[in-house]
């Protein structure tokens, strides 16, 4: 079981500062969404996490460790992530790729062995991939790669899953199997997950915690009712949602804004 | 089949390794080569002006080991033919063959880039300048047994890719492609010196051209002495590293993720490939297209797995260059053509017909 904990941080592309000052923590068996418009820096959070990007101040802590002096292996161990638009070789097969989940639990001179294939296969059965298995990368759709891929971070066996819009290509019933998949997983073993999402109707389902970020800083945190409300989504979207409550779940539901007057002025 | 259907018809108790079949038949192709390679050696030893028949070969291989007693049924002359002349000449062309297979191979996985062959960070070009000043310079030293021109070419490919590596280095990273760019334009400066250098050298001028097409003439044992331990060391630690490179086919981000220390990896491959490149040519010349061409014929027939790409690029790229030098030396027997006019003029075709053949993706 791991806890992760962001202690402000502040990322920065050459001056252009993208992130400042951001604290925020993850406890095992937690799943945290962060949500915000393009370009508000959700990716770059995600990819500090994983130590992909160094941060110009502040620290990442894995237990309470400083992740900038865990040895790469070791923290992938720790941390499996699941990229946006995952760009993946093209002429190897799915099974190859999902396979290269298990390099950090192998050393120098070793080959996987039969436990490592059958990791990898239930990770394949989990996310539906099993039928994918021999096909060649060229030959999967930007929805099948993105299962693929979820095959793989399952394949690390990490404590912690950070996941940057994982159902950005996949139809409406792939997107609830596959959070369904990580939600369970999060609560089953324990997993700190975090996941960068596009939509809010899924986010304020599935996470337990939200963070709103806007232009770089945290704009509101809390349990997904106490974030999402029409207030907090004008002054970071402007006026094109619209928040009511889900007839099934009782959790903010968010609609576009598209009232007729608007359309009517739209057909002139 | 949909996404549910083929989870109803797939269990767990399919096993993995029906839908991982490849490792055996690339096992199988290994043993294959290796068979081959001793009859192309056999070949190679037998072919030639002097007529030997392939027993006396053997007994005369045979009688050098120790504990296996022959008489010598055969004049000194034709042993030292075999000894001395054939022997050293087939075993660097393997060596040769090789290595710029391998490092294609690995440049090419590193720079994620079908183009990249072994001579495209300045290994080439750097060996060709110094191999030209020792031409020229009327200094005649002798080191190890060896002469200048070799020992110059030799330092002067490490010096030029050392100078291509710390251009390109941004800190702690050096990212690929200003590897590339900064290797393409050192390349382009050292190759106009060296144009320069032709030109007003005149006496000199056959051996130079003869050098820069390639050639395996009067291989001597000095030579291979010199150039296996590089050979060894590097072939080595690339084939170490072949899982690494897999991972790196996912690009570097991805490869962070999965637990490669991605600066550290760039280094050794770069420092292996380049030492095994510079010590090929730095005795034979600049053999093109064997590295470029080598590692993708063997990722037509096999797949883009390094762990086999690796070593079946060693084993193929040894037969080519042991067959390249047959025909380099019987065309126009007496005389000998350059082995890189052989290389590509056999090569290419083969390969086109490859790509004619294809049908699935390459890289």
């Amino acid at each position: 079981m791991v806890k992760l904990e962001m202690q402000g941080i502040t990322l920065a592309y050459g001056d252009k500062k993208i992130v400042e000052d951001i604290t925020f923590q993850v406890m095992p068996g937690e799943m945290v969404g962060l949500v915000g418009p393009n370009g508000s820096g959700k990716s770059t959070i995600i990819k500090a996490l994983s130590r992909v990007v160094t941060p110009y101040s502040g620290t990442v802590l894995i237990n309470g460790r400083d992740i900038s002096r865990i040895p790469r292996r070791e923290l992938s161990l720790l941390i499996s992530v699941i990229p946006q638009i995952p760009l993946l070789p093209s002429a190897f097969t799915a099974f190859e790729i999902v396979l290269m989940g298990r390099n950090p639990h192998l050393g120098l001179f070793q080959y996987e062995g039969p436990r490592d294939m059958d990791i990898a296969w239930q990770a394949m059965e989990q996310t539906s991939t099993q039928c994918l298995a021999e096909r060649r990368i060229s030959e999967l759709s930007g929805g099948e790669i993105q299962c693929v891929v979820i095959a793989r971070a399952l394949t690390q066996e990490t404590q912690a899953i950070l996941l940057d819009e994982p159902t950005a290509n996949l139809d409406i019933s792939r997107q609830i199997e596959i959070l369904d998949l990580v939600k369970g997983l999060c609560r089953k073993n324990k997993l700190a997950v975090v996941a960068a999402l596009h939509d809010l109707n899924l986010a304020a389902h599935y996470c337990d915690r939200l963070l709103l970020i806007n232009r770089g800083g945290i704009h509101a945190e809390g349990t997904p009712i106490e974030v999402i409300n029409t207030q907090n989504l004008e002054q970071v979207y402007g006026h094109g949602s619209y928040v009511h409550t889900h007839p099934l779940s009782g959790l903010p539901a968010v609609l576009p804004r598209v009232d007729s007057s608007r359309n009517s002025s739209l057909n002139k | 089949m949909s996404w549910q259907q083929a989870k109803l018809s797939h269990t767990n108790q399919a096993a993995p390794a029906a839908v991982y079949p490849h490792r055996r038949g690339r096992v199988y192709a290994i043993l294959g080569l290796l068979v081959l390679f001793g009859v192309m050696v056999a070949l190679a030893i037998t072919v030639g002006s002097a007529r030997i028949p392939l027993s006396t070969t053997i007994d005369i291989l045979l009688s050098k080991l120790p504990l296996v007693d022959i008489t010598p049924h055969w004049t000194s002359a034709l042993e030292t033919i075999i000894l001395e002349i054939r022997l050293p000449r087939i075993i660097l062309a393997g060596l040769v063959g090789a290595a710029l297979a391998i490092a294609g191979a690995t440049y090419q996985g590193l720079f994620r880039n079908p183009l990249a062959d072994p001579y495209l960070i300045g290994v080439a070009q750097g060996a060709a300048l110094g191999a030209v000043v020792g031409f020229i310079l009327p200094i005649d030293w002798q080191w190890l047994g060896l002469g200048t021109v070799p020992l110059f070419a030799f330092v002067g490919a490490l010096l030029s890719v050392a100078v291509v590596y710390t251009v390109a280095r941004v800190g702690k990273v050096m990212p690929v492609t200003t590897l590339i760019l900064a290797g393409v334009a050192l390349g382009a400066l050292l190759s106009s010196i060296v144009s320069y250098l032709i030109i007003t050298s005149e006496e000199q001028l056959h051996g130079i051209m003869f050098w820069l097409m390639g050639s395996f003439s009067l291989t001597q044992w000095s030579e291979i002495k010199f150039v296996l331990p590089y050979m060894v060391v590097g072939v080595g630690v690339l084939l170490i590293y072949a899982r690494s490179l897999n991972v790196m086919q996912l690009g570097e981000e991805q490869a962070q993720q999965l637990g490669i220390d991605v600066e550290k990896l760039k280094l050794i491959l770069l420092t292996a490939a380049t030492l095994v490149t510079a010590a090929a040519v730095s005795f034979v010349g600049i053999i093109g297209f064997v590295g470029i061409i080598i590692p993708h014929a063997v990722r037509l027939i096999w797949g883009p797995d390094y762990r086999f790409l690796l070593p079946l690029s060693v084993l193929v790229g040894a037969i080519f260059l042991i067959l390249t030098d047959i025909v380099a030396r019987t065309v126009l027997a007496p005389s000998e053509v350059p082995i890189g006019v052989i290389t590509a003029f056999c090569g290419a075709p083969f390969f086109l017909y490859l790509l004619r053949r294809r049908t699935k993706v390459l890289f």
